[in-house]
């Protein structure tokens, strides 16, 4: 009751100093209006839009006479259902009250079959006894897809044919298996580079790392240059096995979601130090007992915490399960699948609820439940102790680890040079440059770069602008806000794609099919970022600074500008160079966006390598990597010129 | 000029700040004169921060009045107001240079360039920190960052200049020196000044008048020689260096002066400042440089107020001896610089 009291007045005090100060109001409802339509807009629907049902349909009004329910069945519905049953190509028809004086009847027809056709039939089929229900009928329409409705139908058809739920089965099982050998191989690698022998430490942090630059579908172009049905080794040793499907998808999500579990793995290991390692040592613990009961347990809210995030990447992932899933299934890519090749938007959006609810799942544990919880502030700042150097007998299992995985990724990287360079891989392995005269490929990358630049500008100064009210002011409902500005990371690309299509379709904010879009959906994805960056930096900003301008007389927007933003330009940096090299790469959302003429190289390079021009896509990847390389090293020039820091 | 000017620049009524349920500030009210330096002085947490920034505008009060030169500034923001904050780590802009730091006021209230050049030139030469202009605050040591941000604060002629514990990040050498300096450009400028600290050294050497507060109230404000003198109650008493307490009640008084009546023996002591008449119990305290020591059996000097004690320990600091003495169950602490030393021990008169 006390509780709840203080927390209601905290509500009412936050928002009478907040309505003071008129800047602050305008600044925050544009924010909030932003993220609503950008964020929340879009998701929302895509939930209504798994709810309804928009089959065509034969809409019967019928007059007052009808005296009871019974009469209407027997007279009207029963005789009208009877003469449709022999309509070709109906699977299925429903009967639906609309309103008192309405009845629907919902026609579903074969997969493929044409529903305009179906309805003429329909029409056909219910003249003949127009006559003997003229009496009690208004008027009879004829609808294609007008109809809308609410109604669980599409979720009951998704569990009831296995392959609708086989996705969402595939994907969790997926997203388990990836994520479990992630954490295991980052774990390894990022034990053996901190603590291995010296000489192997910087090779393992750059193979760790060095997956980040491709773009995220790069490892499977490579697996099937290696063993695809006519790839190097399945052609070399005459193998009957090849890496579609299971295997194959599995290899190249642990490769492509590697490095951000090593990254963050890594980060544990080290701010844990060692101190507390010795100190069992000293207690005289055996090396396995350190491991096992000290290391990992104390790392492990870590862990979880970098397995949760690698599990929501793996579920959201889109290109590697495109080019190499073979037959298997898995709810991305059949989202869009339904979505693009059959149009039942419907369906579409049922598997996008399906991807955002593991999503929000893990999002809700991440963002609520382990939030803070680390053992590594424990021991205070990483102590510099006597350096551990790793026992033989735990040292070579976990080379077996490493080393396997760290050929694996050297030998992706190669298979794509191999193959930009030659005719065609395994047929006709003359070197060629002509893989590189693709002016298609090169526009795309023109464009690739205009969209990252585009989204780079804004999200960063978005992110980092709402970081700075959320952590700086006193505003009603903080928390509320700052949940649903990281729900555009949470939730999977293909959502917020689905998302986008299904809000800026129609009036008033009819933006599909622009190259603004495309902008907007990447930037909103990615402002979790800034927000983090402009947060961690304003952090270990003394609030009294800001306070000191204040006082000297300048006003809230002037000490933003003139304190705020210049002590935070590094976040701003931070922000611009993230969006900027996931732009660059980006797939699963932008593919719904796409619109004739703004082709990006990721989505090029994907549909080339679909259509088997491996070749060509093997250069227009190594293009896409050089061209973010060349930017980051560029920035990184102007960040020294400009003494900016980056993390 | 001077006919114009209040002698009072600052009023506070009445003035509470409250975070949920904890008040911080409670309820206290106050009259700062013209050109005079007041002390916040209490134990951490007591609430002189929150005081100090409701009066720069930086924390809104709850309840109550501040008027400052005549005009009721209550609910003016900070940056409205006439009134600067040093603060307690000077809050210096990073990315700006000594100069731009100390012209920032000027230059947010368009100045021309060149006068915001020359008085910022004045202000460097007023904190002696000529030729430092350009450097940027991190390669400052704590002592010059401090007298930067004194020359940015004093930079828009502020009626009034807030200090918040301002010498608490120097060390000790420096920190009385710059103390001193402070005092001397308040005497100077003829500066009011308000000025929060928990030394109490630091706050009985500087101010004109001590605001002393305890869990957010005000227990005492006068001169320090009158809270010295006359501290209103234990709490107050035991903050400015008093240690030992007798409790008893009060035998008779005539005069300026009462009987008091311990568990040791009658004491002869001056009244205290508030109204007491015989029966009351009261602690009476003593200062340790007051208690003066003797072998028994000596004559004293002053041949009145004798209790017996045991000398328990003795230390040096520097060059006096702080003993500590057992008096029935009660330690009493004394300061003396005696030809000659009294061991632990030895047993003695007060
Ligand atoms: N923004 C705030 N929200 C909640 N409580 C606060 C806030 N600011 C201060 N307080 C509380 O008010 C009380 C007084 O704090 P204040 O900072 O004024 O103390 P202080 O006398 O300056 O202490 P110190 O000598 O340590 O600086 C403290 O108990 C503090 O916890
Ligand atoms: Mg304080």
């Amino acid at each position: 009751m006390q509780h709840s009291d203080r927390y209601f007045t905290k509500i009412v005090d936050d928002t009478r100093q907040f309505f003071r100060s008129p800047g602050l109001v305008a600044v925050t409802t544009t924010a909030a209006i932003l993220i609503f339509l950008f964020i929340v807009f879009p998701i929302g629907s895509v939930l209504q839009k798994s709810l309804t049902v928009s089959y065509p349909t034969v809409s019967i009004h019928y007059r007052h006479n009808i005296a009871t329910p019974g009469d209407l069945e027997k007279k009207l519905i029963q005789p009208v259902m009877a003469v449709l049953s022999s309509v070709p190509g109906l699977v299925k028809s429903n009967v639906v009250r609309k309103d008192p004086q309405t009845v629907l009847i919902l026609l579903r027809f074969e997969k493929f079959w044409d529903d305009l056709k179906g309805l003429n039939d329909a029409k056909r089929a219910i003249r003949p006894i127009q006559a003997t229900i003229e009496p009690l009928i208004e008027e009879v329409k004829y609808k294609l897809s007008k109809e809308r409705i609410y109604s669980t139908e599409t979720y009951k058809d998704f569990f009831a044919n296995s392959y609708y739920w086989h996705s969402l089965r595939n994907s969790i099982i997926l997203a388990v298996v990836s994520t479990t050998i992630i954490t295991v191989i980052a774990f390894c690698l990022a034990y053996v580079g901190l603590r291995g022998p010296r000489g192997a430490r910087g090779p393992l942090r750059m193979i760790g790392l060095l997956p980040l630059v491709a773009p995220p579908f790069i490892f499977s172009l490579s697996l099937i240059l290696l063993g695809g049905r006519s790839g190097i080794i399945t052609k070399l040793f005459d193998l009957d096995f090849n890496l579609y499907g299971w295997p194959g998808v599995i290899i190249a999500q642990v490769i492509t979601f590697l490095p951000l579990g090593y990254l963050m793995i890594e980060n544990i290991l080290r701010s844990l130090g060692t101190n507390m390692e010795d100190a069992a040592t000293d207690m005289g613990a055996t090396d396995y007992d350190i491991l096992f009961k000290i290391t990992i347990p104390l790392s492990f809210p870590g862990i979880l915490k970098a397995a949760l995030l690698v599990f929501l990447l793996s579920i959201a992932d889109f290109g590697n399960p495109m080019l190499i899933s073979g037959n298997v299934h898995f709810l991305a890519t059949d989202a869009y699948l339904y979505w693009v090749g059959e149009n039942n938007l419907e369906m579409a959006a049922v598997f996008c609820v399906f991807l955002i609810v593991p999503s929000m799942l893990m999002f809700i544990i991440h963002e609520f439940i382990l939030k803070g919880k680390s053992y590594t502030t424990i021991g205070g700042k990483p102590q510099q102790g006597e350096e551990r150097s790793i026992p033989s007998k735990i040292l070579y299992p976990m080379l077996a680890v490493v080393i396997p995985v760290s050929m694996v990724i050297i030998a992706c990287f190669g298979m794509i040079f191999l193959g930009a360079f030659t005719k065609i891989l395994m047929i006709n392995n003359a070197f060629t440059l002509e893989h590189f005269n693709s002016p298609n490929g090169i526009r795309a990358l023109i464009t690739s770069l205009k969209f990252a630049l585009g989204a780079a500008c804004i999200a960063p100064l978005f992110g980092v602008t709402l970081s700075y009210i959320l952590i700086r002011k006193r505003i009603p409902f903080k928390r509320v806000l700052e949940f649903l500005s990281l729900l555009g990371f949470a939730v999977p690309g293909t959502v917020m794609g689905v998302g986008y299509i299904l809000a800026f379709n129609t009036p008033p904010i009819k933006l599909t099919g622009t190259f603004l879009i495309m902008i907007i959906n990447e930037a909103f994805r990615n402002l979790s970022v800034s927000l983090e960056a402009g947060s961690s930096k304003l952090h270990q900003i003394d609030v009294a600074i800001e306070e000191a301008a204040f006082d000297m007389g300048a006003s809230a927007m002037k000490t933003f500008f003139k304190i705020v933003l210049p002590l935070i330009s590094s976040a701003l940096l931070a922000g611009f160079i993230y969006t900027f090299m996931v732009g660059m790469i980006a797939v699963s959302a932008v593919i719904f966006l796409i619109s004739p003429g703004n082709d990006l190289a990721a989505l090029y390079i994907l549909a080339v390598a679909e259509q088997g021009m491996l070749g060509m896509a093997c250069a227009i990847s190594i293009m896409l990597i050089a061209v973010v390389l060349l930017c980051l090293g560029a920035l990184k020039l102007v960040a020294r010129y400009t003494r900016t820091e980056v993390y | 000029m001077a006919d114009h000017e209040r002698s009072t620049v600052l009023e506070i009524q009445n003035l509470t700040k409250r975070f949920g349920r904890m008040t911080a500030v409670d309820n206290v009210s106050f009259l700062l004169e013209n050109g005079k330096l007041m002390t916040f002085v209490g134990p951490s947490g007591c609430g002189k921060t929150t005081l100090l920034r409701m009066i720069s505008g930086l924390t809104e009060p709850t309840e109550g009045q501040i008027v400052l030169d005549g005009e009721d500034i209550t609910f003016l923001r900070a940056n409205a107001r006439d009134t600067a904050m040093v603060f307690q780590n000077y809050a210096l802009f990073p990315h700006m240079t000594v100069s731009q730091n100390i012209g920032f006021g000027l230059q947010i209230r368009k100045k021309p360039k060149d006068e915001v050049k020359s008085e910022v030139e004045r202000l460097l030469e007023l904190v002696q920190l000529q030729g430092l202009g350009d450097r940027k605050t991190q390669q400052l040591s704590g002592g010059q960052q401090q007298r930067v941000a004194l020359a940015r604060a004093l930079s828009l002629h502020p009626k009034i200049l807030l200090l918040d514990e301002p010498l608490s990040n120097l060390d000790a050498n420096l920190r009385v020196m710059m103390r001193e300096e402070i005092r001397k450009l308040q005497e100077q400028l003829h500066l009011s000044i308000i000025f929060v600290t928990h030394d109490q050294e630091e706050a009985m050497s500087i101010s004109d008048i001590l605001v002393v507060m305890n869990n957010g109230i005000v227990k005492q404000i006068g001169s320090p020689t009158e809270i010295y003198e006359r501290p209103i109650d234990e709490f107050v008493a035991n903050f400015v260096g008093y240690i030992n307490f007798f409790a008893g009640t009060v035998y008779s008084l005539s005069g300026d002066e009462m009987i008091f009546r311990t568990e040791h023996g009658d004491l002869a002591i001056q009244q205290p400042p508030m109204q007491v008449s015989p029966g009351d119990r009261l602690k009476a305290v003593i200062r340790p440089e007051s208690i003066g020591i003797a072998r028994p059996g000596h004559q004293t000097d002053a041949g009145k107020n004798v209790i017996e004690g045991c000398v328990v320990s003795n230390m040096y600091i520097g060059a006096i001896i702080r003993y500590t003495i057992a008096v029935g169950d009660q330690m009493v602490y004394s300061l003396n610089s005696l030809p000659w030393i009294f061991l632990p021990k030895l047993c003695l008169l007060l």
